[in-house]
């Protein structure tokens, strides 16, 4: 029943805001897909797998000037673009991966960070991918909403509405994916290199080979969700797609909604970016604008969240709270 | 024919400390090995090396004709060599009936497969009714019961027991001696373990051997070497001969 609710809510969402042209609405239901994305994909490595990794936007900036070079320069569809960013990313995620996977814990996060600084230079400055001027997706006029879903191309109106079932559709591919290898060898394993990766060792995984894995199907996600994003700002910038947020806003959705909860991410999600939007869209403008009076909020909200509730909102009774307001008798006795 | 385990010549150092030097050791198929000697004799780093999370400085280990003195230890693992750790390393976050099923996944790469054929070992081991109870909230007792149960999981032919019983009360380490003579009995495995207390090792070993110094002092069967004259005065002491 919750799950029927749940995609009718997501299905219908936009509708009402496309009838009255509150085009803003559908870009943060976008917004929230995804993020909600990203923060699905940042688990795999960051909650099962338990590496943090702080420089996840490599593979989303990967995944967009990949996509971009390929519908420039050799005119693929959009959606043949996205498998080929995510081809080229998982190939680069495992190269870069492997080595660092000798590193455990904080080293390996430091790892990360540190090649998330060195492509921060080399996307101001390649020659190939424009260095700071960045790319420009081409998009051809007049097309109908049916040829902007298989084309990612919104030349004028639809493009708010036509964005979110794009990131709905791949918002499900990647919720659906993750649990499927949640509950598979791979799932097992991740977490059992989590748990004592001398443990896991012990019993015949190969902790470096699974490492690899989990932060390669991350990449995926993020790549996916790159190419995405290229296609909705119809550029790509390297300061715009290896941001800071990218790495941030994923991370804390899954530490914020629960870590290494498949829904943890996407609970996160829903909450964080609306707050964050509508923070900015309220307290960025008046009488106090240009002070980071939102930011300073936001930021106060998150600490609360994380300081309340450290294993996230998902580890709240919320099963014996619908419970309550259902009716029904709770699953335990109440005491006192 | 050939022995299941041959250490040949182990030599390991840890910078100027040489904690294994020279040891030999076998092991045949269904045999029980105690693995005796005091505190800092090398019997943790002689385990580390034969499953393969150390490697020896000089010596081979040979196991069923193959080379593993540098194999990496999920190799070792599948190579048939099984172990469980002095301080437990179960899987704290994942519920005991997963932390099985990450074992038995070694020999099926289906979950369905393996979470039966981790049922069946819990059942076995005499953990049923825990499945669902996360790792971390069993007791000491369980924890290294579990640790037995996933590496039975692997469907090993030999089974290193790091103290598997230290830290039990009296009940527990009587249940827990029981266990290993059924895992001997039921499954066949050979069994290697390392132990502090002799009331443990000396009736459940076939043969015990005797580490002091990082050097192997003697073998031979219990009641040998619990009579010979350097064992009590390494590492028995004059209160094991009074009452042997």
């Amino acid at each position: 029943m919750a799950w029927v609710g749940a995609a009718l809510v997501a299905l219908l969402y936009p509708i009402p805001f496309e009838r009255s042209g509150q085009i803003y609405y559908e870009t943060v239901g976008f917004l929230v897909l995804l993020n909600a994305m990203l923060g699905i994909g940042w688990n795999i490595i960051g909650g099962w797998a338990g590496q943090f990794d702080f420089g996840p936007s490599i593979f989303f900036a990967i995944g967009a000037y990949t996509a971009a070079l390929l519908s420039i320069h050799l005119g693929w569809n959009a959606w043949l673009a996205l498998a080929g960013a995510v081809v080229v990313s998982v190939a680069i995620c495992a190269a870069l991966t492997y080595p660092v996977t000798r590193l455990r814990g904080h080293y390996f996060a430091i790892a990360t960070v540190a090649m998330w600084m060195i492509a921060q230079p080399i996307g101001a400055t390649w020659p190939l991918i424009n260095g700071s001027q960045g790319l420009f997706i081409p998009v051809a006029p007049g097309a109908s909403f049916v040829h902007g879903m298989l084309t990612m191309e919104f030349p004028g109106r639809g493009k708010g509405l036509g964005f979110y079932y794009l990131s709905l559709l791949l918002f499900v591919v990647a919720l659906l994916g993750a649990r499927a290898v949640e509950r598979s060898k791979w799932g097992f394993y991740f977490r059992a290199v989590r748990d004592d990766q001398d443990g896991a060792e012990g019993i015949g995984i190969d902790s470096r080979l699974y490492k690899v894995i989990a932060r390669c199907l991350m990449a995926a996600i993020f790549a996916a969700g790159g190419v995405l994003y290229g296609f909705w700002a119809l550029a790509v910038f390297p300061d715009q797609v290896l941001e800071v947020n990218w790495n941030i806003l994923p991370m804390m959705a899954a530490v914020v909604g629960g870590l290494g909860r498949l829904w943890g991410p996407v609970l996160g999600a829903v909450i964080l970016i609306p707050i964050s939007q509508l923070m900015t869209a309220t307290l960025g403008a008046g009488p106090l604008a240009g002070r980071g009076i939102d930011l300073i909020i936001y930021g106060a909200v998150i600490m609360l969240i994380a300081g309340g509730r450290p294993n996230g909102l998902l580890s709240l009774p919320w099963a014996r709270w619908a419970a309550r307001v259902l009716g029904r008798a709770p699953a335990r006795p109440l005491q006192g | 024919m050939a022995p299941l385990l041959q250490v040949e010549s182990c030599t390991k150092r840890f910078g100027g400390l040489v904690a294994n030097r020279d040891v030999s050791l076998i092991i045949e198929s269904r045999e029980i090995v105690g693995l005796i000697g005091p505190n800092g004799a090398g019997k943790t780093t002689l385990f580390n090396c034969i499953s393969g999370a150390l490697h020896p400085d000089e010596g081979r280990i040979v196991l069923d004709g193959t080379d593993i003195s540098r194999a990496r230890p999920e190799r070792v693992c599948r190579l048939g060599i099984a172990r469980t750790w002095q301080v437990v390393r179960s899987f704290g976050r994942m519920t005991v009936l997963e932390n099985v099923i990450c074992g038995a996944l070694r020999r099926t790469s289906r979950v369905g497969p393996a979470r039966a054929r981790a049922l069946e070992l819990l059942a076995f081991t005499g953990l049923a009714g825990k499945e669902d109870a996360p790792a971390a909230s069993l007791t000491l007792a369980d924890k290294k019961r579990l640790e037995i149960t996933r590496a039975l999981a692997t469907s090993p032919s030999l089974l290193l027991l790091d103290e598997a019983m230290s830290g039990l009360t009296p009940l527990e380490t009587a249940a827990a001696v029981e266990l290993v003579r059924r895992i001997h009995g039921d499954l066949g495995l050979a069994i290697c373990v390392v132990e502090h207390v002799m009331e443990v090792v000396m009736p459940l070993s076939h043969r015990v051997v005797v580490l002091d110094h990082g050097e192997k002092l003697t073998e031979g069967p219990p009641e040998t070497v619990s009579r010979d004259e350097r064992v009590i005065t390494a590492y028995l002491g004059e209160r094991y001969r009074a009452r042997a």
